[in-house]
């Protein structure tokens, strides 16, 4: 084979590899429709929850994206939108100002997060620990406020009328595409995005190249910490109540969320912030298709296994190009 | 004739869109030091890393000893008989010297209750790296301690311990000092001299010259001549490596020193650790400044501090214009360059595009109003650097990863040259790099100067220095010890003197 009929297949390869996340979204669409009524169940019905379910993971994990790229691990980011969220019904409560309310789960949830990055950069923690603690105190505090507030099960909510406008798909979808793309263009268009992205790749160069570590590091973070708002917010819309469990699973749902949509979890140069956006669809499909064919009472572990299988796969596909691209020096 | 230890026939390998080698036949015979030489990315390093385990060939068939040789990794191959130096780092940083040593293997030194006996194992270490001379280390000692040196020094006494029939050298004397250096040839020699052999790989034709017996030439990917010990002509290498005569001037053809009167840089009183003790220097416009000594003379920290990436305990660097320069981005920000000793670690993200490695510190020059960045412009100011420095790729958006050591160093002259920089510190800008794109470094050099940049080289190449520098400043121990001006008369020895 010629060097040119390589590189064709090389290109080919990595085109296919790119638009993977894509189909397999595609796929799983067409499962879940196909499956729904082959079982006679509403179709509507289904693709709203899908949709609930999948614009807060997408939100949260499109901010989050920005931390994954620096090749760090935020595992609070569920505990803060619990966090959050409990804020801001306090404060309505409290007040009664919406206004008021939406202000303070940003500013809880970016708070959260700069806290995250200045105890790592400041005090030289891994990222990866100071969220591991953060989860642990954010849960803690909400729980406390929730359980002394409203009950432990029933939780503390805010009316439902208060944001019943705001529940539909118009509303969330406009929310997703502005948060989106002003995430997109930060982080393809601004100098913030591609420093973000090569701090990943290599921080010890990126220093060297006069890329601030810490200045990044605090950026992405804030980022993240707006979408943690924003899910937060969504997810009042959708649920005006807050329980102890409420957003939970957020934080490890992200992760395989952003595997499944192409980015490598490793971050750096490669990393791409559509990942967020149609790998947390994905996610949520595959979830709800996986409820659907399998039995309720063993549908959770089973649904587990298989999540965990198609996230191995997915990384190890993800990894195919970058593994053969090494030269021995 | 010799029956040879290792046959390679018809050997292919390609990376993603590379092709590495295309059907490659080589015989590597008891008692010779072979030279494998060639310019970047001609296969050199890909046909002996395929020999020693590190890699499979897509196809083709190895013997060793008569019997079929199929390595599944670096450490089998080097049990049954191949060991390789890598030309990079091939230690592990967070654990000991022994443990870096006994990778693997570290069940020989029975503890009780299941532990690692680790007095036995740094005391086999210790041996080990006295037998081949070093000193001044033990098995006991961190890695990270360690400068690129000494890891290599390290990496030399792990495989040597091993007895190889072949021991393959894939460019480290670049890593090495002198005294490193006649250390590994020592080795080499003894190998040989017990009926063994040694496949040598690097870019310094008189030292291929000094040392190997026979030597094999390559050319993208293809075995161009085998030369014999008597069959060595420096003209004939050459051309065999490049395929054409090489055109124009290899060093500067002046010997007059030249500068502009503006100061570019000042380092004033500068102190660090044990490592530099009072160094003061000037850099003027227009003018290359040469700092040369042996590895651990304080020179390479010295290119650091210089570029504010290391903070002095004492002492300040400061601009022409008198902005003290306390960090990275104060320096960038006064168009300083710096080309790091350690390419692959510190110059280049090996995961990031040949775009990205040059774009990113060049944003300033091609953003839409200092902040937006658009792919259009990106790729116009990418592709310039690219073309003026003769980049050998498949396209822009290839890995940098996949390219040759010479052109990953010529991603790193662009990232720096292309944002307009007037003051580069280059630390061994030259190593590992092969003689056609060292030429085109130092005219390109000597372009920058003429333009008025300033340049500090620091190196460990007495010839380059003396090639390109308008004034050499020689360290030792942590000081300037002489400076001395250009000139035709200068000489090796006279320099030698201050340095050791």
């Amino acid at each position: 084979m010629d060097n040119e009929a390589i590189l064709r297949k090389y290109k080919l390869r990595q085109k296919l590899i790119n638009i993977l996340p894509v189909a397999a979204l595609a796929v799983l669409f067409t499962i879940l429709v196909v499956t729904v009524q082959a079982k006679g169940y509403r179709l509507d019905m289904y693709l709203k929850i899908v949709f609930n379910e999948g614009v807060v993971l997408a939100v949260v994990a499109t901010g989050a994206v920005f931390i994954y790229t620096l090749g760090s691990f935020d595992i609070s980011l569920g505990a803060s939108t619990l966090f959050s969220a409990t804020m801001g019904v306090m404060t309505y409560n409290a007040t009664g100002s919406l206004a008021l309310m939406i202000l303070v789960i940003f500013g809880a949830a970016v708070g959260c997060s700069l806290l995250s990055s200045v105890l790592a950069s400041v005090f030289h923690i891994p990222v990866f620990v100071t969220t591991v603690a953060m989860m642990s105190v954010l849960s803690a505090i909400a729980a406390q406020i929730i359980t002394t507030n409203g009950g432990a099960v029933g939780g503390i909510s805010i009316p439902s009328a208060l944001v019943k406008p705001l529940d539909n798909m118009g509303f969330k979808i406009a929310a997703l595409a502005v948060f989106w793309l002003v995430c997109f263009f930060v982080f393809s268009f601004t100098k913030i995005g591609r420093r973000q992205k090569f701090l990943g790749g290599n921080p010890v160069c990126a220093q060297l190249t006069g890329i601030q570590v810490n200045k990044y590091a605090i950026i992405a973070f804030v980022m993240a910490g707006l979408g943690v708002g924003l899910g937060a917010f969504l997810t009042l819309v959708y649920t005006p109540s807050v329980t102890a469990t409420t957003a939970g699973s957020i934080g490890m749902n992200i992760v395989v969320a952003i595997v499944f949509g192409g980015m490598p979890i490793s971050g750096g140069p490669r990393s791409r912030i559509y990942a967020a956006l149609v790998g947390g669809f994905s996610y949520i499909l595959l979830n709800n298709i996986l409820k659907l064919l399998i039995d309720s009472n063993i549908g959770y572990g089973v649904s587990q296994i298989v999540s965990a299988v198609f996230f191995l796969a997915v990384v190890y596909v993800t990894g195919l190009n970058y593994r053969s691209q090494m030269l021995p020096r | 004739m010799k029956t040879p230890i290792l046959e390679m026939k018809h050997i292919r390998k390609t990376f993603a869109s590379t092709v590495a080698l295309g059907d490659v036949d080589l015989n590597v015979y008891p008692g010779e030091i072979r030279g494998l030489i060639g310019e970047n990315g001609s296969g050199k390093s890909t046909i002996s890393s395929i020999a020693a385990g590190m890699q499979k060939a897509d196809s083709g068939e190895m013997r060793f000893r008569g019997a079929p040789w199929a390595p599944v990794s670096m450490l089998d191959a080097l049990d049954k008989g191949i060991g390789m130096i890598v030309q990079e780092s091939g230690t592990i940083q967070g654990v000991s010297v022994a443990e870096n040593m006994f990778l693997g293997e570290m069940q020989q030194f029975p503890g009780p209750l299941g532990t690692v006996d680790r007095k036995a194992m740094n005391a086999k270490a210790d041996e080990a790296l006295r037998s081949i001379g070093v000193q001044n280390v033990s098995g006991a000692t961190p890695m990270a301690a360690l400068d690129f040196q000494t890891r290599k020094l390290v990496e030399i006494a792990k495989v040597v311990m091993k007895d190889p029939e072949i021991l393959v050298v894939d460019e480290t004397t670049t890593a090495l000092s002198q005294e490193g250096r006649s250390i590994l040839y020592a080795l080499m020699k003894k190998l040989r001299d017990a009926g063994k052999a040694v496949l040598f790989i690097s870019h310094d034709l008189d030292e291929i010259m000094e040392v190997c017996d026979t030597l094999t030439v390559l050319r993208d990917g293809a075995i161009i001549r085998h030369f014999t010990k008597a069959e060595f002509d420096a003209d004939a290498i050459r051309t065999s490596m490049i395929g054409r005569e090489l055109q124009g001037d290899y060093y500067r053809s002046d010997f007059t020193p030249s500068r502009l009167p503006e100061v570019a840089v000042k380092a004033e009183h500068i102190r660090y650790g044990a490592v530099l003790e009072d160094v003061s220097l000037t850099v003027y416009r227009g003018e290359i400044v040469g700092i040369g000594g042996l590895s651990h003379c304080g020179m390479h920290p010295l290119g650091k501090i210089l570029f504010g990436a290391i903070r002095p305990d004492a002492g300040e660097v400061v601009t022409g214009s008198g902005v003290k320069i306390t960090n990275e981005t104060v320096a960038m920000k006064h168009r300083f360059g710096y080309v790091s000793k350690d390419r692959d670690v510190e110059s280049l993200s090996l995961s990031a595009s040949i775009r990205d490695n040059i774009a990113i510190a060049g944003m300033e020059q091609y953003a839409v109003n200092g902040f937006l960045m658009l792919n259009s412009r990106e790729r116009v100011y990418v592709d310039k650097q690219i073309a003026d420095l003769s980049i050998k790729c498949a396209d822009r958006d290839q890995a940098v990863s996949q390219l040759s050591g010479g052109n990953k160093q010529k991603v790193v002259f662009g990232k720096w040259i292309g944002r307009g920089s007037e003051v580069l510190i280059l630390d061994c800008p030259t190593r590992g790099v092969d003689i056609g794109v060292k030429r085109a470094m130092y005219q390109l050099m000597t372009e920058l100067k003429n333009q008025g940049k300033s340049i500090i080289m620091i190196s460990e190449e007495l010839p380059e220095l003396m090639g390109m520098s308008d004034r050499i400043l020689i360290m030792k121990d942590g000081k300037i010890t002489r400076e001395f001006a250009r000139s035709a008369d200068l000489s090796d020895a006279e320099i030698i003197k201050y340095m050791i």
